[in-house]
């Protein structure tokens, strides 16, 4: 009984996401005219189904054009934020607090390079894509001096570990609703800024679950033979390491997706992140408060964001079910 | 011992909330230039918004803000290197105005930082706790109640699941619709504190206050009690499985009697680290709820604030938040020796 019931389940899920997912691909990209003769107008009345806002926009019309908005926001976010999450949570699972020993001047340089980044970022007023540009400088400054080989008698470990640990409880000790507000308000609102802070605010979890997966598998005695075969930790790390521990974040990549939606349509409903014009269902949803008279201003909308986030779980325990 | 331990996370608190808030405060003075900053400030008052376009106007402005130092103690321009400012910059009054106690004054209202979080503490206040307490006992209830029946829990639990994964300006919004809405069901005032006014119906009239609080703590309710009452759900289930539950229902002790008594204690241990993410979690909440319900409180002034770029007030409101997350986990490590005496506190 319970088999067939499961794959209708996850037919609608399945069919839901593939209809979102080409009618984004397939959304015109005109601002829609507003039809100012009906305003208010409830659904199934007239040609606009879906109903129309107080403006006299369609509904239906904003939700077409919202979902492509809501996947290239969400989608980019949530592949950043494993990207960003695995790579922090390997590195502190693979090093721990002993493996990296680094010699003084480069420990210097390091923080030479972070400060650097930083003064960057406020030298840049305002720039939209500030921390494209300023992350991957601190990366590439603080890596550079691994070039040398030359093992050095006045080296001390660096506690990797300690480190990004300090950083995820350093991140979690804001609530994310509120840092994500907090630093959306602060940056110029566009489409790129609010990818860049979702990943930048959202990472402590799948780094947390990455350094869990890491440490499992580097006890592991082919770690072991591959360290004394002599190999570079990256190459350990993305050759021996990884393929047993991306599975655990690629199953959580339709739950970043849908934790990411639910952060975006709230930071949209509120009004601070994308630009105003960007046609969301967060935006959508806000119409509302102004009319609440309108139920299908919420009805819509409402049931998008529920159908989405709901089939997206959905698909995620199944996964993980099997 | 734990003298040092309790100095050590103090420490810790301060120093945390001390990082986020600097990033921030760079950040927020950073990335605007000066321009729309001074421009936002003078908003409200429209007699200085046409003085703008006079430089020595602006110039005057700024300077009494303090935007004219430089930002920090160090700048790096590409031209000239480093360069050393020295003591007068806008982080180092910021910071000493801090350490005094003085958060500044908002941009937008010109009052006090601390006057405006007072006033919205008031509201805030009752409705977390009133909202803390009522998620708790409903997670501990359904928990508890469905313990033994594995039919009910399976629902109860995916109906939780489903509530936990919709956002929560989606319930609130939903609430409000349909149960504050003259064209529906016009049970619950729709709009802030009603139309008494907010200075008649604070501590006064504690019924009209609850009356009006009914729907915004019932949202905040639905939406933090799903991950306590899942945590808790398999904890228990993983205590019912202990040899201890089988030899108290053995010696007869009632099924009610083996959850409340015995196996829910156990079970309450893993979810002490959940119960102090649930007052943050709650304010974070109250920031989406009181906006959608117009209540005057904390969430709402962080929200306005974040529309309105007012700086200050936004900066403290993230760091009061920050404060009251790190003063519960503290709270958290303090209180889990004393919940089960097999863990020390370790330095």
């Amino acid at each position: 009984m319970k088999r067939p019931f499961r794959t209708v389940q996850r037919g609608l899920a399945i069919s839901w996401l593939s209809l979102l997912i080409v009618a984004a691909l397939l959304a015109p990209s005109t601002v829609p005219t507003p039809d100012l003769a009906t305003i208010n107008q409830p659904p199934f009345h007239s040609t606009h189904w879906l109903g129309t806002t107080s403006q006299g926009l369609d509904v239906g019309m904003s939700l077409w054009q919202g979902a492509r908005t809501l996947l290239l926001v969400s989608v980019p976010a949530a592949l950043c934020t494993l990207l960003l999450g695995g790579f922090l949570g390997g590195i502190a699972g693979y090093w721990g607090n002993t493996g990296l020993r680094i010699t003084r001047t480069q420990l210097v340089l390091m923080v030479a390079g972070v400060g650097l980044a930083g003064l960057l970022l406020s030298w840049f007023p305002g720039a939209g894509g500030w921390p494209w540009l300023g992350v991957p400088a601190a990366a590439g400054l603080g890596l550079l001096p691994w070039r040398n080989k030359k093992p050095s008698t006045n080296t001390w470990p660096f506690p990797v570990d300690s480190s990004i640990l300090a950083l995820i409880a350093l991140v979690n000790s804001v609530p994310l609703l509120v840092l994500v507000v907090a630093v959306a308000s602060i940056q110029r609102p566009s489409l790129a800024g609010v990818v860049a802070l979702l990943s930048l605010t959202c990472w402590p979890t799948p780094a947390r679950l990455m350094r869990a997966a890491t440490l499992q598998s580097r006890s592991q005695p082919y770690i072991e033979a591959a360290q004394a075969a002599g190999l570079p930790a990256v190459r350990i790390l993305w050759r021996h390491i990884s393929p047993n521990a991306l599975p655990v974040l690629l199953v959580r990549f339709p739950l970043t997706v849908a934790v990411l939606i639910s952060l975006e349509t709230t930071l949209s409903f509120l009004g601070v992140g994308l630009p105003p014009e960007t046609p969301s269902w967060g935006r959508l949803l806000a119409a509302v408060r102004q009319a609440p008279a309108n139920w299908w201003l919420m009805l819509w909308p409402g049931l998008a964001i529920a159908f989405t986030i709901l089939s997206l779980q959905y698909i995620a325990t199944s996964k993980e079910g099997e | 011992m734990p003298g040092l331990v309790l100095l050590r996370h103090l420490l810790r608190t301060v120093g945390s909330a001390w990082l986020i808030l600097s990033v921030l405060f760079l950040l927020s003075r950073g990335a605007t230039d000066q321009r729309s900053l001074l421009q936002t400030m003078v908003e409200s008052s429209a007699r200085l918004g046409s003085l703008l376009e006079q430089p020595a106007v602006s110039q005057q402005l700024l300077q009494r803000y303090g935007l004219d130092a430089p930002l920090f103690y160090v700048s790096w321009q590409p031209a000239t290197g480093w360069y050393w400012h020295g003591f007068h910059n806008q982080y180092h009054t910021w910071l000493t105005q801090l350490l005094q106690g003085n958060l500044g004054t908002s941009y937008r209202s010109e009052e006090p930082v601390l006057v405006l979080l007072g006033q919205a503490l008031q509201y805030t206040l009752p409705l977390t706790m009133l909202a803390a307490t009522l998620s708790i006992a409903l997670a501990l209830y359904l928990v508890a109640a469905t313990g033994y029946r594995p039919i009910v829990s399976n629902w109860v639990m995916s109906m939780a699941h489903t509530l936990q994964s919709i956002p929560l300006f989606l319930l609130a919004l939903g609430l409000l619709l349909l149960l504050a809405n003259p064209d529906a069901l016009n049970w619950f005032p729709a709009f802030g504190l009603g139309p008494t006014g907010p200075t008649s119906t604070s501590w006064s009239h504690p019924q009209a206050l609850l009356y009006q609080l009914t729907l915004p703590t019932l949202s905040l309710v639905l939406g933090s009690f799903p991950a306590l009452a899942i945590q808790l759900n398999g904890s228990l289930h993983q205590e019912l499985a202990r040899p201890y539950v089988a030899t108290a229902r053995a010696k007869g002790t009632s099924q009610g009697r083996t959850i409340w008594r015995h196996a829910l204690r156990n079970a309450l241990l893993p979810t002490v680290t959940l119960l102090t993410e649930l007052l943050p979690s709650i304010v974070a909440g109250s920031v989406v709820v009181e906006v959608i319900f117009a209540l005057p409180g904390m969430g709402r002034l962080i929200a306005d604030a974040a529309v309105q770029q007012d700086y200050p007030v936004l900066l403290a409101g993230v760091g009061l938040v920050a404060i009251v997350r790190l003063l519960a986990q503290l709270l958290a490590d303090i209180l889990y020796p004393l919940l089960d005496p097999r863990i020390r506190i370790t330095a």
